[in-house]
Parts: C-alpha cells; sequence; structure tokens
C-alpha cells in the first residue's frame, strides 16, 4: 500500500455527447435512438500526490483538467481506471472521505446567497459534524488569514466577486479537510486578489499539512505556489515533474542577450534574431546549440554583456501544446 | 504540529442532524424575511385560486337551497380557507427547484458536503412556514370575515390537523422530489410535471372536496398519495371525521411518506450516476 | 441619400413600427429552432382544457345555471380566458419578465441606447410563438361553446366580441407593464408573474358570481372583468353599449397613464444607475 494521498492509475473519463442534426425530423429521430459521439476527456492518466505536496495542473480550455478534478472530488464516475484519495474511491462519496476534503471552484458559489456568510458557516458547522470549540477556532483562525472580518456579516449578495470568493474558501475549510482540490480560485479576481488567496493557500498548507491540487489560468499562481506541475493536454499528461525542469525538457530554445560596442554588426548568422535595438539584441537559439553560439559571439565581436535564459514559463507552456499539436 | 492529517473529531450523528434542522430552520427564516413582499405578492396570487372555487360553490349551494351534496356555504368557506394554510404547507422543494438547482450548478456544491440531499430542502422549507404562516394569519382573518366559515374543530380534530399538515409536508416532498429527478434526464420536463399537477389537482381534493366527485373517483383517490397531502389535511379539520379514520389518515400519510422515500431514494441513485456520468 | 432623409421627414412613427416588426421576427424565428417546444406547448395546453372542462362538468354536474349562465356559455367565457391568456403568454408576459430581469441585471441600458421608442422595443423584444397553441385551442373551446349557444350570433356581435377582445389585450398590456415598472423601484418582482395567474384565473367564472368588493377589483384595480368577460358577454347577447364604451375609455385613460408612468419610471431608473 502506498503512502500517497492521491494514487491515480490509468483513469479515464469518456463522455457521451449527443449529436444533433437540426430539423423536426432528425429531432423526433433522436427521440427514439440517440446519435452519440464518444469524447475523451482524460484518457489513462497516472500519477501520485505525496503529503503535503501542492501540485499544479496545468493545461489549456478542454484538457481535461477540472474532470480529473471533478472524479477525484467524486463528483464524476471514470469511466474506467483507478482513483483513490486518502484511502477512499471518490466516486463512493462516503461520508468520511467528504469530511477530510473539499473542492472550491473559482466560479460556483456555495454559500447562501440571501443571508451573512457567517449563517452559511453555522450550517456547515452541523453538516460536517464539528464541535463547537473546533469549529470556532478554525472559523477564527481563517477569517484572520484571510481578513475577513466584517465581510462574513454582510449578506454575501452585497460581497464584490473576490470577498465572495474569500468567504466562500473560508467555508469550505471549516472542517480543515486534508485534500484542498482548487479549480481556477483565482479566476476573475484582481491582482491583489490573486495575490491574497496565493498567500493563503501556501499558509494553510504550511500550518496543516493539507495536500493540494490546483488548476489555474495564470501561471503566477502555479509559480507560486507549485513545485510539481503535471501538464495535460487532450487528457494525456505530458509532463509530471518539478517545475524548474519543465523549460529544461520541453522548450527547444534559449534566448540569448547581448549588448555589442558596435550597433552595426550582423548577426543574422547566429540564429533568429527576436529583436533589435542598435547595439542591444535578443537572439533565440536550439537550446543544443547555446554554448556554442555564445561561444562565437564572445570571440567574434566585441561583447560588453552576455545573458543565456529559459524562456519565460507561460511561453514554455505554449511550447509544450504546440509540440503535442 | 499535532493537528497534522488528523481528522477533526465529530460531535454526535443525531444531535448534528437536529442542529442542522434549527441552524438551516433558522437561517431560512432570516432569508425569508427580507423578502416579506415578494411572500406577500406569492400568498395573494395563490389565494386567488380557492377564492375563485369558493365562490363557484357558494353561489351553487345558495341556487339550490343552501347545499351541495349537502355542504353548506360555510361549510365550502371552511374547506377552502383551511385549504389556503393546507396549500402553503404543502410548498415544498419540487420539479421546478431541480431544476434550477441542476442549472444553476448548485448540486455540486451539495453533493460535496456529507449530508443526505433532502435534509437541506426539507429544513429550509419547513423554516420557510414559519414565515408563511405568519403573514398567512391576516390574510385568513380577513377571509373568515368575508365568507363566515362554519368551523368547529374537537380538540383532537385540531391535534391531528397540526400533524396532518405536517404530514402532507412531508409526503408531497418526497413525490415532487422524486418528480424533480427527471430534470436528470429530460431539460422539458415542465409538461410531465403539469400532468402530474393536474392529475394532483383532481384528486387530491385541492380542486373540489373529494365528496364532490363521483364515486369511483373517490374510491380511485383513497388509493393514490394526492388525497393526503390536501383533502385529508382540510378534512380533518372541518368534517366530522372518526376517531379512527383520523389515526387511518395519519398512518396513511406515513405509509406514503415511506413509499415516496423509497422511490426517491431510488430515482436519486439513479439521477447520481447520470449525473456523474455526463457531469454538469 | 434620398430615402433616408424622407424616413426623417415623414416617418419616425413608421421607422419605430419597422422595427418593432423586425424585432418579432427575430423573436418568432429564434423560437422556431425549438420545435420540440410545440408537442411540450400541445401537451400542456391539453392538460390545461382538460382540467378546465373537469372543473365545468363537475359544476354543472350539481346545477344548471351558474349566476345565469349556462354551461355552453361558461364554455364559451373559458375558451375566450385561454385564448386572451394564449396571447398573454405568447407576446405580454415574455417581454415583461425580460424588462424585469434586464432591471435586475443592469442590462436594460441595451434597450434604451437605442434610437427608437423605448417602451415599443421593450415592449416586442421576445415571442414565445408557440405558446399559440394556447390562442388556438382557446378558439376552439370558444367555437364548441358557442354552437351550444341558442341564439345566433351576428356580425355585429362578432365585431363587438373581436373589437372588445383587442381591448382587453391593451388592457392587460397596461396592467402587466405598469406592474413591471415596479421593479424599478422594488428589485424583486419574480412572484408578481404568481399573483397575476391567480387573479387572472378569476376570469374562468362570470364576474357577477363573485362579491363586491372582489368584483370591483378584478374590474378597475386587475382588468380581467374587462378583458374576458366583456368580450364573452358580447358573443352571448349581454353586452350592453354603455359598457363597451366604458371600457374603451377604461382602456383609454389607462394607456395613457401606462405610458406617462413609463416615463416617470425611467426618469427615476436613469437617475438611479447614473
Amino acid at each position: 500500500m502506498s503512502e500517497s494521498v492521491v494514487h491515480v492509475s490509468e483513469l479515464t473519463k469518456v463522455f457521451k455527447v449527443p449529436e444533433r442534426e437540426p430539423g423536426l425530423r432528425a429531432a423526433a429521430k433522436a427521440l427514439i435512438r440517440r446519435q452519440t459521439r464518444e469524447v475523451h476527456a482524460v484518457e489513462a492518466i497516472s500519477f501520485d500526490i505525496e503529503p503535503g505536496e501542492v501540485v499544479g495542473f496545468l493545461g489549456p480550455n478542454g484538457a481535461g483538467k477540472t474532470t480529473t478534478l471533478k472524479m477525484l472530488a467524486g463528483l464524476l464516475y471514470p469511466t474506467s481506471g483507478e482513483a483513490r484519495v486518502l484511502g477512499h474511491v471518490p466516486s463512493r462519496r462516503e461520508k468520511d472521505y467528504l469530511r477530510r476534503m473539499t473542492m472550491v471552484m473559482g466560479n460556483r458559489n456555495q454559500l447562501q446567497w440571501d443571508i451573512p456568510a457567517l449563517d452559511s458557516f453555522e450550517l456547515n458547522r452541523a453538516i460536517y459534524r464539528l464541535r463547537r470549540d473546533d469549529y470556532l477556532a478554525m472559523r477564527d483562525e481563517l477569517v484572520e488569514l484571510l481578513d475577513v472580518g466584517d465581510l462574513v456579516r454582510k449578506p454575501v449578495r452585497n460581497l464584490s466577486l473576490g470577498e465572495r470568493m474569500k468567504v466562500e474558501i473560508v467555508g469550505s475549510l471549516l472542517h480543515r479537510p486534508m485534500v484542498l482540490f482548487l479549480d481556477e480560485p483565482t479566476i476573475g479576481l484582481d491582482v491583489t486578489m490573486q495575490k491574497r488567496i496565493r498567500t493563503f493557500v501556501a499558509e494553510y498548507n504550511e500550518r496543516h499539512g493539507a495536500t493540494v491540487l490546483l488548476t489555474s489560468h495564470y501561471m503566477a499562481d502555479v509559480e507560486a505556489l507549485c513545485k510539481r506541475v503535471i501538464v495535460i493536454h487532450h487528457g494525456q499528461i505530458l509532463f509530471d515533474g518539478a517545475l524548474s525542469h519543465l523549460a529544461n525538457e520541453f522548450a527547444a530554445y534559449k534566448t540569448i542577450g547581448v549588448l555589442l560596442e558596435d550597433g552595426n554588426v550582423e548577426l543574422d548568422g547566429y540564429g533568429e534574431v527576436i529583436s533589435r535595438d542598435g547595439d542591444r539584441a535578443i537572439l533565440r537559439i536550439p537550446k543544443a546549440e547555446t554554448s556554442r553560439v555564445a561561444a562565437r559571439l564572445l570571440s567574434e565581436h566585441q561583447v560588453l554583456d552576455l545573458t543565456i535564459e529559459e524562456p519565460p514559463i507561460e511561453d514554455v507552456i505554449e511550447m509544450v501544446f504546440a509540440q503535442s499539436r | 504540529m499535532s493537528s497534522r492529517a488528523a481528522p477533526l473529531p465529530e460531535e454526535g450523528r443525531l444531535r448534528s442532524l437536529v442542529d442542522f434542522y434549527a441552524t438551516q430552520m433558522r437561517t431560512s427564516v432570516v432569508a425569508q424575511l427580507q423578502y416579506r413582499a415578494a411572500n406577500y405578492f406569492y400568498m395573494l396570487g395563490m389565494v386567488a385560486e380557492p377564492v375563485i372555487y369558493l365562490v363557484v360553490w357558494s353561489t351553487i349551494a345558495r341556487q339550490h337551497g343552501g347545499a351541495v351534496n349537502g355542504i353548506t356555504a360555510g361549510q365550502f368557506a371552511a374547506y377552502y380557507i383551511v385549504w389556503t394554510l393546507v396549500r402553503n404547507m404543502n410548498i415544498v422543494f419540487g420539479a421546478p427547484f431541480w431544476e434550477w438547482r441542476i442549472r444553476e450548478g448548485r448540486l455540486a456544491g451539495d453533493l460535496l458536503r456529507p449530508l443526505n440531499i433532502l435534509h437541506y430542502d426539507l429544513a429550509y422549507f419547513a423554516g420557510w412556514k414559519f414565515v408563511v404562516v405568519a403573514l398567512w394569519l391576516p390574510i385568513a382573518v380577513g377571509l373568515s370575515a368575508v365568507f363566515h366559515p362554519d368551523l368547529h374543530p374537537s380538540a383532537l380534530q385540531v391535534v391531528v390537523f397540526v400533524v396532518a399538515i405536517w404530514g402532507a409536508y412531508f409526503v408531497r416532498s418526497m413525490f415532487q422530489a422524486t418528480i424533480g429527478m427527471l430534470n436528470f434526464w429530460t431539460t422539458r420536463g415542465a409538461a410531465v410535471f403539469d400532468l402530474y399537477m393536474a392529475t394532483e389537482m383532481l384528486l387530491s381534493g385541492r380542486l373540489v372536496p373529494l365528496q364532490l366527485m363521483p364515486g369511483w373517483v373517490q374510491t380511485f383517490a383513497d388509493f393514490l398519495p394526492f388525497k393526503w397531502t390536501f383533502g385529508f389535511p382540510i378534512e380533518s379539520l372541518v368534517s366530522n371525521l372518526s376517531t379512527r379514520s383520523l389515526l387511518l389518515g395519519l398512518g396513511a400519510q406515513v405509509m406514503w411518506t415511506v413509499i415516496g422515500y423509497v422511490l426517491f431514494t431510488f430515482a436519486w441513485r439513479a439521477a447520481i450516476k447520470r449525473f456523474s456520468a455526463v457531469g454538469a | 441619400m434620398a430615402g433616408g432623409d424622407q424616413a426623417v421627414l415623414g416617418g419616425g412613427r413608421v421607422n419605430t413600427l419597422r422595427v418593432g416588426w423586425l424585432f418579432f421576427k427575430v423573436g418568432v424565428m429564434n423560437e422556431l429552432q425549438y420545435r420540440v417546444n410545440f408537442f411540450v406547448q400541445l401537451f400542456q395546453s391539453l392538460i390545461q382544457v382538460g382540467t378546465g372542462l373537469v372543473m365545468l362538468s363537475l359544476v354543472y354536474s350539481h346545477t344548471t345555471e351558474l349566476n345565469g349562465w349556462k354551461e355552453s356559455e361558461l364554455l364559451s367565457l373559458l375558451g375566450v380566458q385561454i385564448l386572451l391568456g394564449g396571447f398573454i403568454h405568447t407576446f405580454i408576459q415574455p417581454n415583461m419578465e425580460l424588462l424585469m430581469q434586464d432591471v435586475q441585471q443592469g442590462t436594460l441600458d441595451y434597450a434604451l441606447t437605442k434610437p427608437e421608442d423605448a417602451q415599443i422595443l421593450i415592449s416586442v423584444r421576445q415571442v414565445r410563438i408557440w405558446q399559440v397553441v394556447e390562442v388556438i385551442s382557446g378558439l376552439v373551446l370558444l367555437i364548441v361553446g358557442l354552437t351550444g349557444v341558442q341564439s345566433s350570433i351576428g356580425a355585429v356581435d362578432a365585431l363587438a366580441f373581436t373589437f372588445a377582445l383587442g381591448i382587453g389585450g391593451v388592457l392587460v398590456y397596461c396592467f402587466w407593464l405598469i406592474l413591471t415598472i415596479g421593479a424599478f423601484w422594488v428589485v424583486r418582482m419574480e412572484h408578481v408573474l404568481e399573483l397575476f395567474e391567480g387573479i387572472y384565473q378569476t376570469g374562468r367564472w362570470p364576474v357577477g358570481v363573485y362579491p363586491g368588493w372582489l368584483r370591483y377589483s378584478v374590474t378597475f384595480l386587475v382588468p380581467v372583468a374587462f378583458a374576458v368577460t366583456v368580450p364573452a358577454e358580447a358573443l352571448t347577447s349581454r353586452l350592453h353599449w354603455p359598457t363597451l364604451v366604458l371600457s374603451v375609455a377604461f382602456a383609454a385613460a389607462l394607456f395613457a397613464f401606462t405610458r406617462w408612468f413609463w416615463r416617470f419610471g425611467l426618469r427615476h431608473y436613469s437617475g438611479a444607475s447614473a
């Protein structure tokens, strides 16, 4: 038996999507026999997550990130393969499991709209069968960490999007879950609010040793929180490892920035010039050739400064997806 | 840290459930009190229905020397005024609410929490009843002043009535929730709900007291759940049912609640299977 | 462009009507995509008519006439009520619901920024064309009912009926719009629909059966009696000309008031949202 908190092996989800043709006859026919098309949302993915890890789930829209999270949270039934979280099979939705995990969806709200969040928290206390002192301690800790002191007394409908997300998170963590599935928790929020939520997740992970699996469109979230990323595309895992290795593995290019003494030097022979501004130039060089090209530049011209850099993480991700197409 | 990876201790099961009901009911009272005006619109619209029936039947009663099938205008008034309370008790988390819950993506959130989904709805609407009944009282007083109901219940009848309106609430909750499961398969459930509502209308005593129906309809209605949600609770207060019939009626409500619950559980399992196959 | 100039000079109203017609056409085309709704609607109309008929036959199994109305006459009345209800559900209610929603979500601005008469625009934006099935089922009931009415119907009666029905449509439109304008002040108005539907059911029975206070309410407060009973009276030879004149005057006054109230509400809305 492995020690991992999340164990996924050969997990697959195939959706049957009804195919509809326009017209009355097709509609009538569809009543009798449904035309369906299979969509492979997640295809035989496997990974393990150790206790206390914060893992980023990356991929373009429709890659299968949310589908995977939903399967792990017990909202979707896998077509085949195995998923285990904290030793439970999520799709059985056992109460013991539900009490130990949480899922936060950035575009959904679970708090009741018409009443202050504080009252919704009380409901969660009863639903999760918390003892009052445990509940109060946890609530006060979260309220303080997220700095939502006054907000919890206002009806949820009067809160801004960011404020709502913060109280939403408090509500989802009152039972001190050990596994957090965060699906786009910062979507639509401004930069300050995104930062706040990021710091909070790191803090919670630190304090309680919780395991976190998160998806986000914002690379800043991932860079700040996750040492490890899993890149998924067309339902398959393209990369699973340290964020720092991602560039090594996928970036076919590095960039060389040079500051030349003579601004008129012809650089086309060295590689692709991305930008040129007199004596400053940035070149894109295939990874294998970077050191050779750098050496040539240094020996053939008067170079005042030279830097070799990995491309930005956004570009790397883009390259990952471009290569797999 | 000692707290690491250790789940929080649990409160007792029953105590938590009672706690949940109390909290949820309080919550819904607070929420609904904010919408007094909206609630009143709703109730006034609803009261139109029994007033129409009442006016029609008491007109006929007067034209025919004071009674139709032995029911006098005053008894009609009693029937339809009690009707308004029973109707309010009968508002449950029904099929249209299920449609809303699925369409708005609220279901996923509810599924993530470790509690049978029926509890949320039963508790919320049960709390709402307290607001509704408070708003209903002045309407009932007004209707009584206008229509002079003939109402002389015994103490036992009052007790049975108080229990029976909650029985009606449970029976109707179970069946409406079961019908609501249709929303998992079709977005055009409205037609089926209409059929269900029309059947209920005719066979429950909602449209007319079942006594006015042909004999075979009355017999038919005895074997269906509908009558126990309208006709029985109303008549437990306004008619002279024997103690035996009163207790049998409560028994029937218990039976139909259980049957409804079993049906719901089957439908719910299938619905969840479908929901987690297609996602939302 | 010469044609454009002409439109500016001669036909502001005409242009508004043209825009209205376009909106209407788009609305119908939208709905035509969902043809299954036709069958759903047909089914629902059958249920509605069925329940109405059961109630009628129950009433007439215990009596031969209600407030002087015979069964076939009441069947006609039911027909008129369902017919007009269908008209309301097709044209009036969807637009009013959309308006209410727009006010709540602050999206009304889109309609207000169009260079046309806003009241007309918000009144023609949506059509639930399949609800026409209800109009047809009402018409069928009406005709069946009329064949049972002894006295024959002359051209004048038919004309008076059509006219009274049109007046009824205007009245209901005005009433609905007045209620909806209330949404400018009170945000939660969704139960207004239930309120109207409830009260509209009073139209199934001759207004004479109701006690005085209710009769006046459903005549002047909520003009259901004018909208349903008056047309039905025209067909069952009960209509007195003064009633028809009164209903025309009432409709004109209510329409003028609605127009004023709309502008008043709009001023409030613009002031509040600015």
